[in-house]
């Protein structure tokens, strides 16, 4: 969708500058591998305020690929990078 | 109402002051355990307000009543089973939207209950200001606004309790509205459920139903397998209509009705500056900065919590040894003089030893770091790290302190999140050379065949560590390890809760680890008195000489290890009369690579065995430690062999 130069694009989490904000979309459980990697997840994600349409910040990622520091309703939450990989959000970029 | 004994219980998200509430309740009457047949635990406590004598039962600290983890099904299950007089939701004022998440799931279950709206401070100081007569009648719930570290409104919250339950059958909260595609199909479902005899309400039921709740669908299909089919039926269409999953849909819209209460309720003033709280956040988090300030404060607290152990353990063996002439002068030197000091004495003085020099600091500081919030700003550090083990960061602070002792640090495997992590984390911890441990390195490895041996002994143990975690990482059945971690405001842990929690649950450690220690030292000792070491070792000598290449007297070494592992070096030079290893026919420095190694990994020491068992039961730790057992033996063996060749 384009609208005054600014675009909306799909992205995941991970692909956030810091202090850059989306809406979550939604959350691709059951990729990657191993058990146990569905149901689980995606519902704690969603009890701490991960829900489809909540903005998220990004304030920064622990260096070495480390978790992320994300601002969602109020608290501040850190999530381990594997699983931040699966939050997709929608962001308006120039 | 004229009930003379009251339940209350308390509920809330983790890192709310609920256990600070809680000790201001209860005092010193209280009582810290696990729950019936779980590892999970359950603290108690009794108070007397009014002529009624009221039980207190602090709930595990969640975000959700669903059945994410264990505590969660518990505390659910305690409320709907054991109904409770009444329910303090205890919510932090600093992120209400969504600790508002959390008691709307409360008020779902229709228990009665009132809102302790605590760390209104730490609100205050982050620029929100919180109406709570507008929360109070938005919800139509109680609520108390409390500053629980101060004391203040806990003698209104426990008022405003007692004067609800006394008013009975409560009037019904406001009710959570979902939108209008769930909300055509929830009355369906309450109609089907409400005949059968459930502990949840119809309502409730209902609603789990369309989430996918397995719990909830277990229990409905022993009565009728048609309703749980039906609620998928009608999952599906919410599904279809939304394109999220109905459990996705029905969690967004709790969450939206506890952002508009939020909103409503609340006003917010953000601080121009940021606040001391905000900048050692991010000081302490820093890419470059925190990992320094991080290396600092690990090591303050390993050198205080070792050079505090190491002086009183000392202080103390050497009170209690004092009294070992009077004993023999009491009881004579013969056999049963033998077992009481040796046995029994012993073992006690061995327990009081190393519980309480290293656990009792272990355990303060262990506290500080996670109420103040230091705890999961370390986490957030060495996530990555301890993902190569397969653990998550919280675990790196029990770890490390394997490095001092097991004991503490099987103890301190708690701060994980699940079960399961718990499990995995003790059992990294268990193979990590602690101080006794590194007497025999050091002692012998390094002593006798040098220092870089020493060494690389210590990254050969690292390695294994790498290796078995990873192993146990992927056998181990359950969710597998990923940072969900919130990061609370940093803030001055209140220090009477952080010295109650350490003095009940050390007790609890006592009560458990004290027997499993005596009995172990008592069989020993009986084993030695009646003339039975030697025919063990003979017994053992096909595994020790044969196996390992070791002399047959090492078995005996190896079996006192187990109450103390430096013991072992001590046992060795006793019974080889010679401090002086490498003296030894048959115990060159092959022998001395595989002895340490055996050393090293071969069990737990008994006080670390009673962590694990106080910690995951008897089961997990007889596992854990029939599995070392065999590993070390393997592991020596193999060792000898390749070592043969090389040299």
């Amino acid at each position: 969708m384009e609208r005054r130069g600014t675009k909306r694009r799909e992205v995941s989490l991970t692909a956030l500058r810091d202090g850059e904000t989306g809406t979550v979309t939604s959350i691709k459980a059951g990729h990657g591998r191993g058990r146990g990697r569905g149901w689980g997840f995606e519902k704690r994600l969603m009890d701490m305020g991960l829900t489809p349409g909540t903005k998220v910040t990004v304030v920064k990622s622990a260096p070495f690929h480390g978790p992320l520091e994300v601002l969602v309703r109020g608290s501040r939450l850190a999530l381990g990078r594997g699983m931040a990989e699966r939050i997709f959000v929608e962001i308006e970029r120039e | 109402m004229n009930k003379k004994k009251l339940l209350i219980a308390l509920a809330g998200n983790a890192n709310v002051g609920k256990s600070v509430i809680f000790n201001y309740l209860t005092g010193l009457h209280q009582h810290i355990g696990n729950w019936p047949g779980k590892t999970v635990e359950r603290a108690e406590g009794t108070l007397h307000f009014k002529g009624y004598t009221i039980d207190v039962v602090d709930l595990p600290g969640i975000y959700s009543l669903s059945t994410y983890s264990l505590e969660e099904l518990i505390s659910r299950k305690y409320i709907a089973v054991e109904r409770p007089d009444i329910v303090i939701n205890v919510v932090d004022a600093s992120v209400l939207e969504r600790n508002l998440f959390f008691t709307l799931q409360l008020m779902e279950l229709e228990t009665p209950m009132i809102i302790a709206l605590n760390q209104m401070d730490i609100a205050k100081k982050k620029g929100i200001e919180i109406d709570a007569e507008k929360l109070e009648k938005l919800l139509g719930v109680p609520v108390i606004p409390t500053v629980a570290i101060k004391g203040i409104g806990i003698s209104q919250l426990l008022e405003k309790a007692v004067q609800t339950i006394k008013k009975g059958p409560i009037a019904k909260h406001a009710k959570v509205k979902y939108g209008d595609e769930v909300e055509e199909r929830i009355p369906k479902l309450i109609k089907m459920v409400e005949g059968a005899q459930f502990c949840y309400p119809p309502r409730y039921v209902a609603i789990k139903l369309l989430e996918g709740d397995e719990e909830i669908e277990r229990e409905v299909n022993r009565i009728n397998p048609q309703i749980v089919s039906t609620a998928k039926k009608l999952a599906n269409e919410v599904e279809n209509l939304h394109g999220h999953s109905c459990s996705t849909v029905i969690t967004s819209e709790r969450y939206e009705v506890a952002g508009c209460v939020a909103r409503e309720a609340q006003k917010l003033v953000p601080p121009i500056e940021p606040t001391i709280e905000e900048r050692l956040h991010t000081l302490t988090t820093h890419k470059v900065m925190g990992y320094p300030v991080m290396a600092f404060s690990l090591l303050l607290i390993f050198y205080s919590i070792f050079t505090f152990g190491d002086y009183t353990s000392e202080l103390l063996s050497g009170f209690f040894y004092e009294w070992e002439p009077l004993f023999a002068s009491l009881f004579g030197s013969e056999i049963v003089g033998k077992l009481i000091w040796g046995g029994i004495c012993e073992g006690i003085i061995a327990g009081i030893t190393i519980a309480l020099p290293y656990i009792l600091p272990f355990y303060i500081i262990l506290y500080f770091l996670e109420d103040s919030g230091y705890l999961s700003r370390i986490a957030f550090l060495m996530d990555n790290a301890m993902h190569k083990i397969g653990l998550h960061g919280k675990a790196f602070i029990p770890v490390m302190l394997g490095y001092g002792c097991n004991v503490p640090a099987c103890l301190g495997c708690r701060i994980m999140e699940t079960q399961r992590e718990r499990l995995l984390a003790a059992f990294v911890t268990t193979l990590v050379p602690c101080a006794a441990r590194t007497v025999i390195i050091l002692g012998l490895v390094g002593q006798f065949l040098g220092i870089q041996w020493a060494l690389m002994l210590y990254v050969f143990n690292l390695l294994i560590i790498f290796v078995l975690g990873r192993l146990a990482f992927r056998t181990l059945p359950g969710e597998s390890t990923a940072l969900i971690m919130e990061m609370h405001d940093y803030r001055w842990p209140h220090l009477k809760t952080v010295l109650k929690q350490t003095w009940f649950r050390l007790a609890e450690f006592i009560k458990i680890a004290f027997p499993l220690i005596i009995v172990g030292s008592l069989a020993i000792k009986l084993a030695e008195v009646f003339g039975l070491l030697e025919p063990i070792a003979t017994v053992l000598s096909p595994v020790t000489v044969m196996w390992l290449g070791l002399p047959a007297i090492t078995g005996i070494t190896l079996i006192f290890g187990v109450l103390r592992k430096e013991l072992t070096l001590v046992m060795l030079a006793t019974l080889l009369g010679t401090t002086n290893f490498a003296d030894v026919p048959g115990f060159g420095p092959v022998q001395m690579v595989v002895f340490t190694l055996v050393a090293m990994f071969y069990i737990p020491c008994v006080a670390t065995i009673a962590a694990l068992v106080k910690e995951f039961g008897s089961k997990k730790a007889l596992s854990i430690t029939v599995f070392e057992i065999a590993f070390a033996i393997i592991l020596g063996g193999v060792a000898l062999r390749i070592l043969a060749l090389a040299a």
